[in-house]
This record gives C-alpha cells, sequence and structure tokens, in this order.
C-alpha cells in the first residue's frame, strides 16, 4: 500500500506540466549542445526526450482528463513514436559515400560511413552502374539540374535503367542514393604486364570544377610502383559567363609520370614501361554519391503527419466545435484544472 | 520594370497604412468604424493587392517564384504577413483594433526590402520540387498566424501603460484578447510542425538526410519549442494575459530571427535562401 502511494505521488510528479517545462528546457539546451563541438549532443538529446516520454506516461497515468481527449492523446503519443523511431533509426541506419566509374558496376565499398551497430550491409546486392551524366550550369557557374543515368538488374534479371539527380534518387531493397556535387574526370588505363592477365582501371581526378586548376593525382601501378598523372587541355570547359554544361575536354592529352619518365599520350595511345605496357584507353567521368538507409523514414513521416493532424484536430475540436456548448469561461481556456495544450 | 513600379507602388500604400494606423482611435466595442479606420483597412487591401500584382509580375519574368534571394524572401513574407493579417481582419472583429503592432513588424520588413539587392538569383535545381511550395506555404501561414497571435496579445501589454489604456479604451477586456491570442498561437503551432514535416521530407530528397541539426534546422526546432512551451505554460502556470502577451512576443522575435537571421549568417549547407 505504501510503494502504492509513492508511486503514485512519483506519478504525479513526473506527469505533470510543470516536469513538461523542465522535459523541454533540457530538450532545448539538448538542441542548442548540436551547435557546439565537443558536447555530448546525442546523449542529452536521448535524455531529455527520455525524460520527457517518462513525461507523458506518467501523465497518462495520473491524468484520466488527458485520457478522455483522444485527438490530445493521439497527437502526444504519435509524438512519443516519432521519438522511439528516431532513436530505433540511428541504430539501424546507414550513411555512407562512394565514387563510381563510368560503365563500372558499383561493388558495394564506400569510402566513408557511418551506420547503427544493428545496421545489416546488402550493398553488394545493389550492383547497379553508371552510365553517364548530364549537368546544366547557369552563368557563373551555378549549377543546375543532374541527370545521371544508372542501370541495374531487377529480382528477375530483368535490365532496368532510370534518369537520377539532385532529389530524385534511385531506390533499391530500402538503400537510396543520391548524386553529389562531387563529379569529374577518370582516365582509364589498362596495365599489361608481360606476364598475367591485363588490369584495367579508373584514376578519379579532383572534383570538377570546383578543383579546375588541380586536374592530377598519384596513382599506384599493379606491381606497386607510383605514377603521377594530370588531364591536360586548352578548352574552357564550363564558361563562367555564359549557359554550359558539363562536358569531356576534346581534345586531351594525358600527363604521365614515372619515376624520372615523363610521356603524353592521347587516348588510344600506350607506354612500353619496365614490367609491362600501359594503355591510355580514354576520358570517362566519375560520380560521387551519397547512398542512406533508414527503414524508419516511412513510418517516421506517418507518425509526424498524425501527430500534426491530430493536434489541428484537438483545437478545431476545442475552439470551434465545443466552445459554442461551453460557458464562455470554460471556452476562453481558463477553467479550473491543468489541462494539456 | 513592371514588378518594381508596382511594388514601389504597394511600398507607398503600407506606408499609408502605418501612418493611418498610429494616430488611429482604435475601433469601439459598440462598432462604430472611424473613416480613418476604414481608410486603413482600405489601404491595407491596396498594399496587398499591388504586392500580388507585384510579385506575379515578377515571377513570370524569371520563371520562378520568390523563393531565392533575401529581396525576395522580404518581399514574399510581408505580402503573407500582410495577407493573413489582412484575413484576419475581416474574420475577427479584435483583431482590427491591433493594426499598429502589426504595422510594426510590417514596416521593419518593408524597409529592410527596400536595402535589399534585387537582382535575380540563381533558383537550384533541388527547389524544382512541389515540397517547396508546401514548405514555404505552411511556413508563411505559420508566421502569420503567429503575427496575429502577438498582436492580440500586445493589447492587455499596452494596457499596461496609460497611452495604451487611452488607446485601448472601449476595447474588449484582456482575456477576450488573451484567449484570441491563445487561438492563433495555438494554429501557428499546426502549421509550424507542418512546416518542419514537409522541411524534413524535402532535406531527405535534397541532401539524403532528414534531419542533420545544422543551424537553421535547430533554430527551427527551438522556434517550435518555444511555442509548444508558451502552449503549456498557459495551461499549467495560468499567466496574466500580459504575461502571456510578452511570451508570445518572445516566440515571435525567436521566429523571426529563424526566419530572416539565421539563413544569412549560417556556413552549413542549409542556407534557405542563399
Amino acid at each position: 500500500m505504501k510503494t502504492f502511494t509513492i508511486l503514485r505521488a512519483l506519478a504525479a510528479h513526473f506527469g505533470s506540466l510543470r516536469a513538461t517545462l523542465a522535459g523541454m528546457a533540457l530538450l532545448a539546451a539538448a538542441a542548442l549542445s548540436y551547435q557546439v563541438e565537443g558536447m555530448p549532443a546525442t546523449l542529452a538529446l536521448g535524455t531529455a526526450l527520455g525524460l520527457l516520454a517518462l513525461n507523458l506516461l506518467a501523465a497518462l497515468v495520473k491524468h484520466p482528463a488527458f485520457r478522455r481527449q483522444l485527438p490530445l492523446l493521439v497527437c502526444h503519443l504519435a509524438l512519443l513514436a516519432l521519438a522511439v523511431l528516431a532513436g530505433l533509426g540511428r541504430m539501424t541506419a546507414l550513411d555512407g559515400r562512394f565514387e563510381l566509374l563510368q560503365g563500372v558496376d558499383f561493388d558495394g565499398l564506400l569510402i566513408e560511413s557511418s551506420a547503427g551497430p544493428w545496421h545489416r550491409d546488402r550493398l553488394a546486392e545493389l550492383a547497379f552502374r553508371h552510365d553517364g551524366f548530364e549537368i546544366d550550369y547557369a552563368p557563373g557557374r551555378r549549377r543546375g539540374a543532374t541527370r545521371n543515368l544508372v542501370s541495374w538488374r531487377d529480382a528477375g534479371g530483368a535490365p532496368r535503367s532510370m534518369v537520377i539527380g539532385d532529389h530524385h534518387p534511385l531506390v533499391l531493397q530500402g538503400y537510396r542514393i543520391y548524386t553529389s556535387p562531387n563529379k569529374g574526370f577518370a582516365p582509364l588505363l589498362t596495365w599489361r604486364p608481360s606476364k598475367g592477365p591485363p588490369v584495367t582501371g579508373g584514376v578519379h581526378l579532383p572534383s570538377f570544377p570546383i578543383h579546375e586548376l588541380r586536374q592530377s593525382r598519384e596513382w599506384s601501378l599493379p606491381d606497386g610502383r607510383t605514377a603521377w598523372v594530370m588531364l591536360q587541355f586548352d578548352q574552357t570547359l564550363i564558361d563562367p559567363a555564359a549557359h554550359a554544361a558539363f562536358e569531356l575536354p576534346d581534345p586531351h592529352r594525358l600527363v604521365l609520370r614515372i619515376d624520372a619518365q615523363r610521356f603524353e599520350l592521347a587516348p588510344g595511345e600506350r607506354v612500353a614501361l619496365t614490367g609491362g605496357t600501359l594503355v591510355y584507353e580514354g576520358l570517362r567521368s566519375w560520380m560521387g554519391y551519397r547512398v542512406t538507409h533508414d527503414w524508419t523514414l516511412p513510418w517516421l513521416l506517418a507518425a509526424a503527419l498524425l501527430a500534426a493532424l491530430a493536434l489541428a484536430w484537438h483545437y478545431t475540436q476545442r475552439f470551434f466545435l465545443a466552445a459554442g456548448a461551453r460557458p464562455p469561461r470554460a471556452a476562453m481556456g481558463i477553467s479550473p484544472g491543468a489541462r494539456h495544450g | 520594370m513592371a514588378e518594381t513600379w508596382l511594388l514601389w507602388a504597394a511600398l507607398t500604400a503600407y506606408g499609408m497604412v502605418a501612418l493611418l494606423a498610429l494616430p488611429l482611435p482604435l475601433p469601439s466595442a459598440r462598432g462604430s468604424r472611424p473613416p480613418a479606420h476604414l481608410l486603413a483597412s482600405m489601404a491595407l487591401l491596396a498594399a496587398v493587392v499591388l504586392h500580388t500584382l507585384s510579385l506575379l509580375s515578377r515571377w513570370r519574368t524569371l520563371g520562378h517564384g520568390p523563393f531565392t534571394t533575401m529581396h525576395e524572401i522580404l518581399s514574399s513574407n510581408l505580402w503573407s504577413l500582410a495577407l493573413v493579417f489582412l484575413l484576419s481582419w475581416w474574420a475577427v472583429r479584435e483583431v482590427r483594433g491591433t493594426l499598429p503592432v502589426a504595422m510594426l513588424v510590417l514596416t521593419t520588413l518593408g524597409l529592410w526590402l527596400l536595402l535589399a539587392d534585387a537582382r535575380p538569383g540563381h533558383f537550384p535545381p533541388t527547389y524544382a520540387t512541389p515540397l517547396l511550395y508546401l514548405h514555404t506555404v505552411v511556413g508563411k501561414l505559420f508566421l502569420g498566424l503567429l503575427l496575429v497571435a502577438v498582436a492580440l496579445g500586445a493589447v492587455p501589454v499596452l494596457r499596461h501603460t496609460a497611452w495604451g489604456r487611452r488607446r485601448c479604451a472601449g476595447l474588449p477586456d484582456d482575456r477576450r484578447f488573451d484567449e484570441l491570442a491563445h487561438r492563433f498561437a495555438a494554429f501557428a503551432f499546426v502549421f509550424e510542425t507542418l512546416m518542419l514535416i514537409a522541411g524534413a521530407v524535402w532535406a531527405q530528397d535534397a541532401w539524403g538526410r532528414y534531419w542533420a541539426w545544422d543551424p537553421l534546422e535547430t533554430w527551427a526546432f527551438l522556434t517550435w519549442l518555444a511555442l509548444a512551451a508558451t502552449l503549456h505554460a498557459r495551461a499549467t502556470l495560468r499567466p496574466a494575459p500580459a504575461l502571456h502577451g510578452v511570451w508570445l512576443f518572445g516566440v515571435f522575435v525567436l521566429a523571426f530571427l529563424t526566419f530572416f537571421g539565421v539563413p544569412f549568417i549560417s556556413t552549413a549547407p542549409h542556407k534557405g535562401a542563399v
């Protein structure tokens, strides 16, 4: 009996609107902590949301009037579901980046990623191909629409393709794949060793046009030697003074430096090196992608919309439908007894 | 060019409303309507009509709506705040007594608009989505309804001064203004919630994440939280109408800074119009 009394007192304490206000203040501080580097913002947010959830559950137990106001109850429960879903999403979601050479299938490997501890990686099953892109530029090199053609095979093995870009992602098995502003040129090189099979690969040069004057990078040959390549062209590819589109430079040369030797290659040309021959196959493009996976997205949207619509329902009922039937003081929201909202 | 002339004509009309609003005796509860008050309402209607034509003219010339520059954001928000206030004026009698308060905000935006660069901006590819219109419309409804709530909530505050008591004599009592302010704030909260939802869906499509606590998202959330706290606090702390009015004013200041301040000082990719 004594325990029950203590529990009731605790519920009254944690279920009060004053406790709600304290929880909100804590939530505000947690939100602000995201703007300060080094703060345990996620922990603070989780704590604040946890306390508010406790406050809501206690309020449901303590205040029968709250349970009777169905739209308000639905709104608060939807907010609770939103917080739980957002937490679950953090535990199971993936956010990663990768780059893909034109004409090559995605192999499931990411350059960088952050994933929740419960995320099950199925990226290797995606195997879509980047088939090239078009990007418009307005004067001042302001990026316009991106149209990236991608292709893949569906579950039945039938070939499929679509154009993605900007806010149109490719959605495969729950993974959402977005184009990014990072893209550029990739010289395609084949190393034909004296013994053994040839190896072909692309060297992703720095993003264009943002690194227009730095179109070079080091690259490792399959035998371990370091090579340095640079793309050389005289064309103004994206005229800052006019409307333009992303295009490959034509003509162009590839400058290749290995040890003390320097070569200039046009597409299709080759150079004999110690241990084999290096062939410059031609120039391709590469595209940087962002891939995300979060199964909670549709549920989050449903919970958020439910909360907003239930709140609208509650206020409509209270101010317009019930107001006429109530005495004036009650309609003005000053009747005795604490109420939510 | 037509757009510029129409905008100047609209701003002149807003200026007339402001001049008419300040010396006006407020409409009495008995229903008399002083000529200056009628003039102010007609001038506000004319301003909104001229402003609508100006915005439509610019939209037609540029091929996109007023979403990309500070000039466009200020202009479209001045228009939407004036429109929501005008509609509230028409629908709720008590709102007519709060014109001077609303005109303070509208005049601030109008003067700021005069200083803003009117050259067209770049329409980013991620703006080519219906979510832009949904996010913008519910956002404007939120700010407009909150402005009306603040204007109503200001009457009990003004009555704490001798000047305010003289000006507000004959108007309904503070509790009526407090209740109406609460109602407008409640629906502003619903639209703010919808604005955050539409923004999150848009961010998911545009950037691959629905929420990342960048400065604009953080301050938009804090505004939402402040309004939620105000609605809850009114129920539990039972503030005097004047104190409730002050709280609403605080929320409006936060919303105003979030709308017109944070996007222009933030270095995050989420920069609103920039």
